[in-house]
């Protein structure tokens, strides 16, 4: 099984009291984020929406990719691999 | 007796702390990076914290000392594509405005706008679906600041009796421990006039009722100062000596039978008016009011006060945040304030915790 590292962001982590950068293990994207969520339950409410998808201003990447535009979270993860969660920002 | 003050701000909560409400204390942020939208005191002595975020949602923390904190797992939380009200939109869990309490149960207030209720100390919440689903919904409009359910009040001698204002819907009351609930507005002007339901439409922007008699409440409006007598089957206007009946927060001294509110220029401006921040208060239940404002700032103020950004410690404590992050105390019933030494992000709630 794949060993990822799961990167969040610090307002996050320092609301919930978890750490920045959470191992996991995870064949893809979306086992690694169920992982995450059995991990730190508190954390689910904060990423994804009413409608289970990441919410409007909430990016996940995967390495260099911006995941929403892959068709899912059916993304095969590789040994080394980084999933970031990072809040959008435009404007000034 | 000591104080305990927490401001919640856009960017995070501060605790204030005093002995005698001359010297204080500042701690903090809590939450950093958070709006903390409103705290609460459980009547098992829990705090009770809402976050909420632009970007990451919102959600309720528990604490028994406001230094450590715990965010609750099944906090509340709307289905997917729940109706969220006239727009036609999807509900969203949004801001969580409110707490109130009532026996052992412990209330919430949210936008979009429904109520939650918790019997285990905060722990857990579940949905109160006989004003959540509501037969008049489909007529609930946003005022400017959401679709929310920002007040509830309790009748301390029957807990089953329970008022909820929303805005810009108006307030609701239930007599059976939120089964059911019947809009009880009658006397206010409809701002926002729905086709059928004539019983709604109203912006309710505050509420505070008396706990020695739950039937006396008192009720800030789009529209004007109003106050019932007889639980909300009518609502009358006081709006005598104020200069101008616009604005958001209304408080209670009990003891004292004391109200005070901060008037705004109108919806348009919503600034304090003429450039002077001030706070009246009446004395008689609402017949009159009078201005209590030595020291505050008594010209080039053009801040905000905000629904939840004014609070009463039922000592003769009264304290106001503003949209400019100044916070003001008075310890003497508002006969003078004090301008404490922050400047904090925009405050949003202020609550008092005697201790």
């Amino acid at each position: 099984m794949p060993r990822v590292d799961v990167e969040l962001p610090s307002v996050l982590t320092g609301l919930l009291g978890v750490p920045r950068v959470v191992p996991v293990e995870a064949s893809c994207l979306a086992d690694a984020l169920r992982e995450l969520s059995e991990l730190h339950p508190t954390i689910d409410v904060h990423l994804f929406d009413e409608t289970g998808g990441f919410r409007e201003h909430v990016l996940c990447f995967h390495n260099e990719t911006n995941t929403r535009w892959l068709d899912g979270t059916d993304v095969a993860l590789a040994d080394g691999d980084r999933i970031t969660i990072m809040q959008a920002v435009s404007g000034g | 007796m000591g104080t305990t003050a927490v401001i919640g701000t856009a960017k995070g909560g501060f605790i204030l702390r005093s002995d005698d409400r001359r010297t204080w204390s500042v701690e903090g942020p809590l939450f950093k990076g958070w709006k903390l939208t409103t705290t609460s005191r459980t009547p098992a002595g829990t705090y009770l914290a809402a976050t909420a975020s632009d970007v990451y949602g919102t959600a309720v923390h528990r604490s028994r000392d406001l230094a450590e904190w715990e965010q609750v797992e099944t906090g509340p939380a709307w289905p997917a594509a729940a109706e969220g009200g006239g727009n036609g939109e999807a509900r969203k869990l949004k801001q969580i405005w409110t707490f109130g309490h009532g026996g052992n149960r412990t209330y919430a207030g949210v936008d979009d706008a429904g109520l939650f209720a918790s019997d285990d100390d905060g722990v857990s919440w579940t949905p109160v679906d006989g004003l959540n689903e509501h037969s008049t919904r489909s007529g609930w409009f946003p005022g400017a600041g959401g679709l929310c359910a920002h007040a509830v009040l309790v009748d301390p001698a029957d807990p089953k009796r329970l008022w909820c204002g929303i805005s810009a819907v108006g307030v609701f009351r239930s007599d059976d421990g939120g089964a059911s609930w019947t809009p009880k507005n009658e006397g206010i002007p409809i701002v926002i006039e729905d086709k059928s339901c004539k019983d709604i439409g109203r912006c309710v922007h505050g509420m505070v009722a008396d706990p020695k008699d739950a039937n006396t409440i008192y009720r800030r409006e789009h529209v004007g100062v109003f106050r019932t007598r007889d639980g909300g089957e009518h609502w009358e206007r006081i709006e005598h000596g104020l200069p101008s009946w616009f604005g958001f927060p209304i408080v209670m001294d009990v003891p004292t039978n004391t109200l005070f509110l901060a008037p705004l220029e109108s919806d348009e401006y919503r600034m304090p008016v003429d450039g002077r921040l001030s706070v009246y208060r009446s004395r008689d239940g609402g017949d009159s009011w009078e201005d209590a404002s030595a020291g505050l700032p008594a010209e080039h103020a053009y801040v905000g006060v905000l629904r939840g950004a004014m609070a009463a410690d039922q000592d003769g404590g009264v304290y106001l945040g503003t949209t400019g992050g100044q916070v003001y105390v008075s310890s003497d019933g508002a006969d003078s304030w004090q301008t404490l030494p922050v400047t904090l992000p925009r405050v949003l709630s202020v609550e008092v915790y005697p201790s």
